[in-house]
């Protein structure tokens, strides 16, 4: 583009004064939109980098468990070191973790392998709990994580996403909720 | 001429609106520095999406004549504050119900000052004095926890 602007520069210059003025402006407007373009195209390619790296999610959000396909309600918690599962009826033998999950949501019975003890500590208490690992669906994302295992009856959400799952792919936006329903290849449409 | 105009100035209005999109809402990490106002003091706070409410470590705590008087702990410079209680709150957590009193406060964070409300707790379990909950997040913030300290304070009129 550049190139032709000059060119037609140099022959309008050849052929004479009163050409060329009635040339020039149109050129360095051509010009002018170059420079608009090549900003423009610099800002969207900007913005749509950040955004595309990162998902937005909402301060809940519905998740499916897999491979048992339970859909539980998450509160996305960036105050929360590691995320939790609500386990009623928690047994823990031979490093095996026998619990339900809350009747509201099927109540199914699981039983999965410690993979670990870890203390948890919030303003008023300090206990250690099991860890456990699951896979969940958030939005287009199939999520392999360690989770701890209590009993969250006197809570609302029955799954408590951590930054350890936040870390890498999501962004929080509390003004939402909702907003990202499970998508993942894995999970069949609802 | 005025052909090119118009798709100049199409470009133009795009521009802007690209720009004041991306302005909308500030970024916090996982932990962000604040500033007390008017004291000045400064505090780490977490911020907190699984917290419903803001709140803040007061420690000897006492209620009087409808005035909450508390420090502030002794490893953020310990100032005596008394502010009023504006209402009390209801604290559900996965151990129990507590009731707190709520006082109003102003913060700088980033570049923004911001009035809100918090409820006073003794936190000297827990690492951080301050907790911005939704109540907080709502209207201005998006969270990305992979960062941590990366909006400091500096509104204008604060040294």
């Amino acid at each position: 583009m550049l190139q032709t602007n000059l060119s037609f520069h140099r022959i309008t210059k050849m052929k004479g004064r009163q050409r060329r003025f009635r040339i020039h402006p149109i050129s360095q407007s051509v010009g002018f939109m170059f420079l608009f373009v090549i900003t423009v195209l610099f800002f969207l390619s900007a913005g749509k980098g950040d955004a595309g790296e990162k998902i937005t999610i909402g301060e809940v959000e519905d998740v499916v468990l897999m491979p048992w396909r339970v859909k539980l309600p998450a509160r996305i918690d960036t105050g929360a070191t590691t995320s939790s599962l609500d386990a009623r009826d928690l047994k823990v033998k031979n490093n095996m973790a026998e619990f339900k999950l809350p009747k509201k949501y099927g109540g199914l019975q699981l039983r999965l392998p410690v993979v670990g003890w870890l203390e948890v500590r919030s303003a008023d208490f300090k206990e250690k709990r099991p860890v456990v690992e699951i896979m969940f669906c958030l939005g287009p994302k199939l999520i392999h994580t360690q989770v701890t295992l209590n009993d969250r009856s006197t809570v609302r959400y029955p799954l408590i996403i951590g930054r350890n799952v936040l870390k890498d792919n999501f962004v929080v936006d509390c003004m939402h909720s909702h907003c990202l329903p499970p998508s993942c290849p894995e999970v069949p449409p609802q | 001429m005025d052909v090119m105009f118009i798709p100049m100035l199409a470009m133009l209005s795009l521009l802007v609106l690209g720009t004041a999109n991306a302005e909308e809402k500030i970024t916090l990490g996982a932990v962000e520095d604040v500033i007390l106002l008017p004291w000045g003091v400064r505090l780490p706070a977490r911020i907190d999406t699984g917290a419903a409410k803001s709140s803040l470590d007061a420690r000897e705590l006492v209620i009087q004549d409808g005035m909450a008087e508390f420090k502030l702990p002794q490893e953020f410079g310990g100032v005596q504050l008394r502010l009023p209680i504006i209402e009390w709150k209801h604290i559900r957590s996965p151990d129990g119900r507590q009731q707190r009193p709520v006082v109003e406060l102003e913060l700088c964070i980033g570049s923004k000052r911001i009035r809100s409300k918090v409820n006073l707790t003794d936190r000297s379990m827990v690492k951080y004095p301050l907790i911005l909950g939704r109540n907080f997040l709502r209207k201005n913030f998006v969270v990305d926890v992979k960062r941590r300290m990366t909006a400091p304070p500096r509104c204008p009129d604060i040294p």
